[in-house]
């Protein structure tokens, strides 16, 4: 859980450096003007909001349609993480945020919000054969797990002597709590009671709600006009049974049903599920594609980069070698998450738009290339002094004989441990699901949650992975083969 | 052809070359003798530039080098020296530092294609010459992990004589070596004067010295405390510290002389004209 707490730690350093945004024409006009919404969602809570390969549904997915039909605008959902999705609408990402979003007074310090358009409240799920817990009080000294950043989260941080595990998606809480390392899962009724019935059969929900939480649709500061105009559709389609339609096809007896039988009946979590696989095999393979462009150009441009770094340092003048050094220990110095977030949510406040895509692939860039200029240095420094002043002797200049004599022998030098940081940027280039891509991992999460099968869908991320792995480490091994000094048979 | 004056080299308060002064004749194999961290190879980095000295004076095939604290260079000036400096004077490292990802041939045309700009057929002409002066034709494909310490070796001079120097320097050219190949070595540098080369040959093997040198200079403190013929500084020696020096290598005098009588065979056979060869070809 370490990961999810350099998040938080991450996101309220972001949170200092945003400036409140300044728009020069107001959110309303913005969107009339471009004839969208733009919906932010993390598409990883059913039923209010799943993805699966870019097409989404769910209760607020139908329901921000309407809101923009109303307005005479389409809507357009952008799927971000929820830990990076408010930061996202604050430097404008999107107009507005539809993700169960609680209103809580904390968060209206820093959004707007719309009126509530759903009422949730908080529930308990424990295992079957759980007796002893039943209401709020009786998670005193329980492990109890929680989606990061939840208004569950912070309730249960408020109770003394609760301790609260943080996870990622509500799906790998409940699978923890059947394979009983934790004692309870706190979370959205709605949504608890939806996964239980898919797929965690194991589970039940105890009890009452114990909150009464309103879901709204959360707004950048400033965008009172589009806050209004949202309102008004949202009450025309209260009095006009649009709400009602679509809360009875989410919410009603039959909706159970149904998805029970679009998903097979809910054997996700007890065993791996080949059908599903089989369905959604594409969806993988996409993410699979979204990884390997990201790795493959932050590798492609991360190393004449960092071959330049380490150039620049093993170098005489301190001219060069001085600001190589400072850039190396600042992007080593500094989580890879913040520096995505840097570049995606802080740069635009000056004026520097970078598609999420590209940010994604520069801040991948600008943080390998500070790990493969000390590779480099490394192999630099661990050739002999004798080769340099062997070509120097013979009239190179060190330009020359870094080019003709060192580097070639660097090279050959660097190459296992160049494929590790290549395998390692494969790896962390699953960040950039903060910034809403949709690469292998946030696929990953998406259909776990869509169909509430983890153990059918993580193994399958690994598979994944491992595909794109194996050739790499090929390469390398071709590299080293071809490359392997000579020595005495 | 080589003037060294008053040239003095400190590493922080540690003075290693002190007023150094000598001078070599065109054409000669001189040898630089002495003891152990008396100065002799900081004293021929110096000659090469791959170190600076900070007072006195050298002149090298026509290039004058000043002292760093006599004559500031700027680093255009500095730049031009060397590549003047290196275009007469090639040297030979004591362990030779092989370029290993390169083929012996490879390692005797890498400088003359990339410094001298010499097309790849003509360097590969000039480099298989002065390979076959060492006796390594057969080797050209090899890598230098491949070959005997004795071969590297002559693969080094040979990548030195590649450049076409007036002036080669040997760092303990016998050190690395076998004794059965110092005999070899000393064959070669026969036939190296023979093409005209000054050599300058650093040693603390005093046989080695008496059987190879036109010159000998004794080093000692950093400084060239005498010099003369083999015959003058060995036979005659005028100052006190290379007597000394002298008297402690007495145990080793006898197998000098044996190594003489072998010596004296050598110079028949290139006496009566034979073919110009370094080595044995192999
Ligand atoms: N880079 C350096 N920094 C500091 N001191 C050095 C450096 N190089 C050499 N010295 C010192 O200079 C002195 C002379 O060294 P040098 O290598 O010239 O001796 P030498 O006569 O070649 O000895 P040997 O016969 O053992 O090779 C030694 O005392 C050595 O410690
Ligand atoms: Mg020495």
């Amino acid at each position: 859980m370490k990961h999810i707490i350099s998040r938080a730690v991450a996101i309220f350093l972001l949170l200092l450096f945003l400036p409140a945004p300044s728009f020069a024409q107001s959110a309303l006009e913005r969107v009339r003007k471009n004839g969208e919404l733009r919906i932010g969602t993390d598409a990883t809570y059913p039923p209010f909001e799943t993805a699966e390969g870019g097409t989404f549904t769910g209760f607020d997915i139908e329901l921000g349609e309407a809101i923009a039909r109303e307005m005479g605008v389409r809507a357009t959902f952008i799927n971000a993480g929820f830990d990076g999705i408010f930061p996202a609408l604050q430097n404008g990402s999107f107009d507005a945020v539809m993700s169960s979003v609680t209103i809580t007074p904390e968060r209206s310090a820093s959004m707007l919000f719309s009126e509530p358009y759903y009422d949730s409240g908080q529930l308990i799920a424990v295992r079957q054969d759980t007796q002893n817990i039943n209401v709020p009080d009786d998670l005193t000294g329980k492990k109890v797990g929680v989606q990061i950043n939840t208004t569950a989260q912070y309730d249960l941080e408020k109770r003394a002597g609760v301790q609260v595990e943080k996870y990622n998606t509500i799906d790998l809480a409940l699978q923890d709590l059947q394979n009983k390392r934790i004692d309870a899962v706190v979370g959205d009724a709605p949504v608890l009671k939806w996964m239980i019935f898919q797929s965690f059969r194991q589970l039940k929900t105890v009890g009452r709600r114990f909150t009464d939480e309103k879901f709204g649709i959360a707004l950048a500061q400033g965008s009172d006009d589009l806050r209004r105009a949202i309102n008004a559709a949202l009450w025309r389609i209260e009095d006009s049974g649009e709400y009602n339609r679509i809360h009875e096809k989410w919410f009603g007896e039959a909706a159970e049903r149904a998805l029970a039988q679009t998903t097979g009946g809910g054997a996700g979590s007890r065993a791996f599920n080949f059908d599903l696989v089989r369905r959604l095999w594409r969806l993988f393979l996409s993410g699979l594609w979204l990884t390997a462009r990201l790795a493959i150009l932050s590798l492609a441009f991360g190393l004449p980069v960092g071959l330049l770094l380490a150039l620049a340092r093993v170098q005489s003048s301190k001219i060069l070698a001085a600001p190589a050094a400072v850039y190396v220990e600042v992007m080593r110095g500094t989580p890879l998450l913040v520096q995505i977030l840097f570049i995606y949510f802080v740069l635009p406040s000056f004026g520097v738009n970078i598609p999420a895509f590209w940010s994604g692939i520069i801040a991948l860039t600008l943080n390998s290339a500070a790990y493969i200029s000390e590779i480099f240095r490394a192999g630099i420094l661990s050739i002999d002094v004798g080769q340099m002043e062997a070509a120097r002797s013979l009239g190179m200049t060190y330009a020359q004989a870094m080019r003709r004599i060192i580097l070639p022998q660097t090279f050959r030098r660097v190459v296992p441990p160049l494929t590790n940081e290549g395998i390692a940027l494969l790896k962390d280039s699953s960040l950039v699901t903060i910034i809403g891509l949709t690469e292998l991992t946030r696929t990953g999460q998406e259909l776990a949650s869509r169909y509430a099968a983890p153990l059918t869908i993580w193994p399958v991320v690994a598979i994944f992975y491992l595909l794109l792995t194996f050739p790499l480490t090929r390469v390398a091994e071709y590299l080293e083969r071809r490359w392997r000094p000579v020595t005495r048979s | 052809m080589i003037e060294v004056t008053n040239v003095v080299k400190r590493y922080g308060p540690n003075t290693v070359l002190n007023n150094a002064t000598f001078q070599i004749e065109e054409g000669q194999l001189t040898t630089i003798l002495g003891p152990s961290g008396c100065g002799k190879s900081t004293m021929l980095r110096c000659m090469n530039r791959l170190e600076k000295f900070d007072r006195g004076r050298m002149n090298i095939a026509g290039v004058e080098v000043l002292g760093t604290e006599d004559k500031k260079l700027t680093a255009a000036e500095e730049k031009d020296l060397t590549r003047r400096l290196r275009a007469h004077v090639g040297i030979v490292f004591q362990n030779f530092n092989l370029f290993p990802h390169l083929t012996v041939l490879g390692n005797a045309i890498e400088a003359p294609v990339t410094v001298k700009g010499l097309p790849r057929k003509e360097a590969e002409e000039v480099a298989r010459h002065y390979l076959s002066k060492v006796g390594l034709s057969a080797k050209e494909e090899f890598y230098p992990a491949q070959l005997s310490g004795g071969q590297q070796q002559r693969v080094a001079i040979a990548r030195a004589l590649a450049m076409e120097p007036d002036v080669i320097l040997f760092d303990e050219p016998t050190s690395a070596l076998d004794p059965q190949l110092i005999q070899e070595v000393a064959r070669m540098f026969r036939a190296l004067d023979d093409l005209g080369k000054t050599i300058v040959v650093v040693s603390h093997d005093m046989n080695f010295a008496r059987r190879i040198s036109d010159q000998v200079i004794y080093f000692e403190g950093g400084h060239a405390v005498e010099a003369g013929t083999p015959e003058e500084v060995f036979g005659r020696p005028q100052k006190e510290e290379t007597r000394a020096f002298m008297r402690s290598f007495q145990d080793e005098d006898e197998a000098g002389n044996e190594a003489d009588a072998s010596e004296g065979k050598v110079e028949e056979v290139a006496d009566k004209g034979t073919r110009l060869s370094l080595g044995q070809e192999e």
